[in-house]
């Protein structure tokens, strides 16, 4: 394994763990774009990362941010800032480190399945949808170019069971964030709250480009639930993906948009692979195979 | 009694025994453990209560119990009325028994694979998959001459607690990156057993009701 | 229909509708493909699995050469083979689901019919999905109990012919971790227990028979570079008692190979 040559990845913050990981003092060896890295804990709130050689020997130390319930590093100069997630700070919030879970395909495949509805009754069947109601409603979608993120709104889907704190069906409003080629996040409508959303992000660690680690950390407004049984939900959710996510093919993501075939639905996904391609982006996507 | 089962739902050893309650129609509690990231399964608190370190546990009663399939066959034994999960004719007896171990045997590569692949373990995935591989082959063989001989099930001709045992790993072998391409009699078996009364799915196992 | 050639010709339309876009490089891509699928795989019929062992609606998945495939059947009629990968977002279709005569993608639950035209897209339940939008169907044909396959659009060749014999039953399907070409010395040089004479009635075709009423046949499908898969009927083997010992031969006949030991029980 190499270190990608690909500068627009090398520009991103990546998680690489999350605190609490290991006891104070202790390490871990992990690999980021190619790159074997090392995170060492070295006080209860404070990590260093450093690049490994070859040989395991310690070179160049990179930034560091831990957020989120998540470790943060970059390779290279970040183009942009980890973004703002005030649901994070709020004080009634319940925050839920779900760990990572290894999945073979492009991180592409992984933002995309996060931001997509019309699998919810085939692949959450009876909880995040039901076959009864399959169809997507229109929705918006726009490139805030002021933070180079890209918006879904307006979107809504009929839910059998929503989250942990759910009872019964709802019709559930969904906002997705895509806020880098490699993080993703939603707000959903609270059970038993409208006014208030649920945050739950996806923060990819690209290992290789079709070996990624996803990190789901949520802000949740549930004074009820077990932290095991929120964990347990997200877990089981993400599972489901996870069985489509590593039989997709190709695993590398195509950004020439006739390579497969969009409907109204898939505007969202649509957008984020206009996106890549524009930004220039080739780690993870089959179009250097051409290129 | 009441039936309490320490249990992790992406757990396959502890679908087995969620499995086996289902379809015996029997009512429990569960205790859910915080195996990821949380890792108490190996706490202190837990070795208390295994000090394999391992789930599933069942309780029942004043008994308190560790391994799936030892808890398969208590379960078998107290509550089916039948006498069919665990048969005890000699016929059959034997055959259950001996795949009945191969489940917590040999089939166990397969989920050392998975927690590779899913949670990172740090062990030799290729020996892990090629075991698993081997293993699949075993039980497809067997499958295969049990549609010759006109059966479905692992021994006898209904399910046993076998293939209770068996079937988790088997059909979460994808999440280890073990396919089911070379074992036609063993794809045909999993689709049979779906449709075993009160059968409930799994995350992981690729099925749409 | 010839389907492969309606793909490579959905794939020009793609292309020329890419260069119409102004985007050249998709559109010679799309060219390329496009011709590939029209003369890329070889004008042979390959076996892909026993008939026997593809149940009713049920989706499986094959390898042929690398390549990735679905073989699946609906509630009735014969096994459909197809690509393995929905035009929607590649997911397999081998893991789909059959409903109402077509093979539904387990991602989205698009559905296709058995020709591989999509007929219904969940997410948008009054759109009619356009004509074009089409899953890669390959030619099939069920004979002597053994589906075989067909996988390039010239498809000249015929499904080898085996004379004579009219009542094939289904053994076994064995995948061997061998070469095509060791597992036919392998099949060739294996004591079955009684005087065989060998026929190779066509390529990756062996038939073996032995004594005046038995007849094995023994079809081959190459998975990758070492493996391969080995489809068996039999004739002449009727009593169960039979059969039995003839499914644990066949599993023997693929130990010996494996073992690289020759001549074997």
């Amino acid at each position: 394994m190499t270190v990608t040559t690909d500068a627009v990845a090398l520009g991103e913050w990546v998680a690489c763990g999350w605190p609490g990981k290991v006891p104070v003092g202790g390490h871990w060896d992990t690999v980021i774009l190619g790159q074997q890295v090392r995170a060492t804990r070295t006080a209860a709130d404070s990590y260093e990362v450093f690049t490994l050689d070859r040989t395991g020997t310690p070179g160049r130390q990179l930034p560091v941010q831990s957020r989120y319930c998540c470790i943060f590093t970059t390779l290279s100069e970040p183009k942009r800032p980890l973004p703002e997630i005030s649901e994070f700070a709020e004080p009634d919030r319940r925050l839920v480190n779900s760990g990572c879970v290894g999945v073979n395909t492009s991180p592409y495949r992984l933002i995309e399945n996060f931001l997509d509805m019309a699998h919810f009754p085939f692949v959450h069947t009876d909880i995040l949808g039901a076959e009864e109601q399959t169809e997507v409603a229109s929705y918006k979608v726009e490139h805030r170019k002021e933070v180079d993120e890209i918006w879904a709104t307006d979107c809504q889907f009929f839910q059998p069971a929503a989250s942990k704190a759910a009872t019964g069906g709802q019709m559930t409003k969904y906002v997705y964030r895509i806020m880098s080629p490699f993080s993703i996040m939603l707000y959903k409508t609270v059970h038993g709250d409208p006014g208030r959303n649920d945050a739950i992000c996806l923060f990819i660690q690209p290992r290789d480009e079709t070996d990624c680690l996803a990190y789901m950390p949520m802000a949740l407004v549930d004074a009820v639930s077990t932290t095991e049984s929120m964990i347990d939900f997200q877990q089981t959710i993400f599972l489901q993906d996870r069985v489509i996510l590593e039989n997709q093919r190709p695993a590398l993501m195509p950004l020439d948009l006739t390579a497969e075939i969009p409907t109204k639905a898939d505007v969202g996904s649509v957008t984020f692979r206009r996106w890549l391609k524009q930004s220039g982006i080739w780690f993870g996507t089959s179009e250097k195979a051409a290129a | 009694m009441a039936l309490k089962l320490y249990d992790y739902t992406l757990s396959g050893s502890c679908y087995k025994v969620r499995l086996l309650l289902g379809f015996l129609e029997l009512t429990y509690t569960r205790e859910q453990v915080d195996f990821y990231p949380g890792r108490r399964h190996k706490s202190l608190d837990f070795l208390a209560i295994n000090p394999l370190g391992q789930l599933p546990v069942l309780e029942d009663g004043d008994l308190r119990l560790r391994d799936a399939q030892a808890i398969l066959c208590h379960l078998a034994n107290k509550y089916d009325k039948t006498g069919k999960w665990l048969p005890r004719d000699p016929a059959t007896f034997g055959t259950v028994m001996m795949w009945l171990m191969f489940a917590g045997g040999e089939i166990m590569a397969a989920s050392a694979a998975r927690l590779h692949d899913l949670l990172g373990y740090d062990l030799d995935i290729a020996a892990a998959r090629n075991s698993a591989h081997a293993a699949f082959r075993i039980l497809d063989d067997h499958l295969a001459l049990r549609e010759i001989a006109g059966a479905q099930w692992i021994a006898g001709d209904h399910p046993t607690v076998a293939d209770v045992a068996c079937y988790p790993y088997v059909a979460l072998a994808g999440d280890g990156g073990i396919g089911h391409e070379d074992y036609p009699a063993l794809r045909n078996w999993l689709r049979v057993f779906r449709t075993i009364p009160h059968f409930d799915p799994m995350s992981g196992i690729p099925e749409f009701a | 229909m010839d389907r492969s050639l309606f793909r490579a010709n959905a794939r020009l339309e793609k292309a020329r509708l890419a260069v119409v876009l102004g985007d050249v490089e998709a559109g010679r891509r799309e060219m390329q493909q496009s011709q590939h699928d029209a003369a890329g795989a070889r004008d042979c019929w390959i076996a892909v699995g026993l008939d026997a062992q593809i149940r009713p609606q049920s989706s499986h998945p094959v390898i042929v050469a690398g390549r990735e495939l679905a073989l699946w059947r609906g509630e009735t009629g014969p096994a459909k083979v197809w690509d393995d990968q929905c035009p929607h977002r590649g997911m397999r279709l081998s893991f789909g689901f059959v409903r109402d005569g077509t093979l539904r993608c387990l991602y989205h639950g698009w559905g296709y019919g058995e020709d591989g035209r999509c007929v219904s897209i969940p997410a948008h339940p009054e759109l009619a999905p356009p004509k074009t939008i089409c899953a890669g169907a390959h030619a099939v044909a069920t004979k002597y109990g053994i589906i075989w396959s067909n996988l390039s659009a010239a498809r000249a060749a015929t499904v080898p012919e085996i004379p004579a014999v009219t009542d094939w039953r289904p053994v076994r399907s064995l995948y061997i971790h061998r070469s095509a070409a060791v597992v036919l010395a392998g099949i060739a040089a294996f004591d079955y227990g009684a005087p065989a004479e060998p026929a190779t009635p066509a390529a990756d075709v062996y038939v073996v028979t032995l004594g005046a009423q038995t007849q094995l046949l023994l079809a081959l499908q190459p998975v990758e570079a070492n493996k391969t898969g080995v489809h068996i009927a039999s004739s002449g083997v009727d009593a169960t008692a039979d059969r039995l010992a003839l499914v644990r031969q066949m599993h023997s006949l693929r130990d010996a190979i494996e073992a690289g030991t020759g001549p074997s029980r």
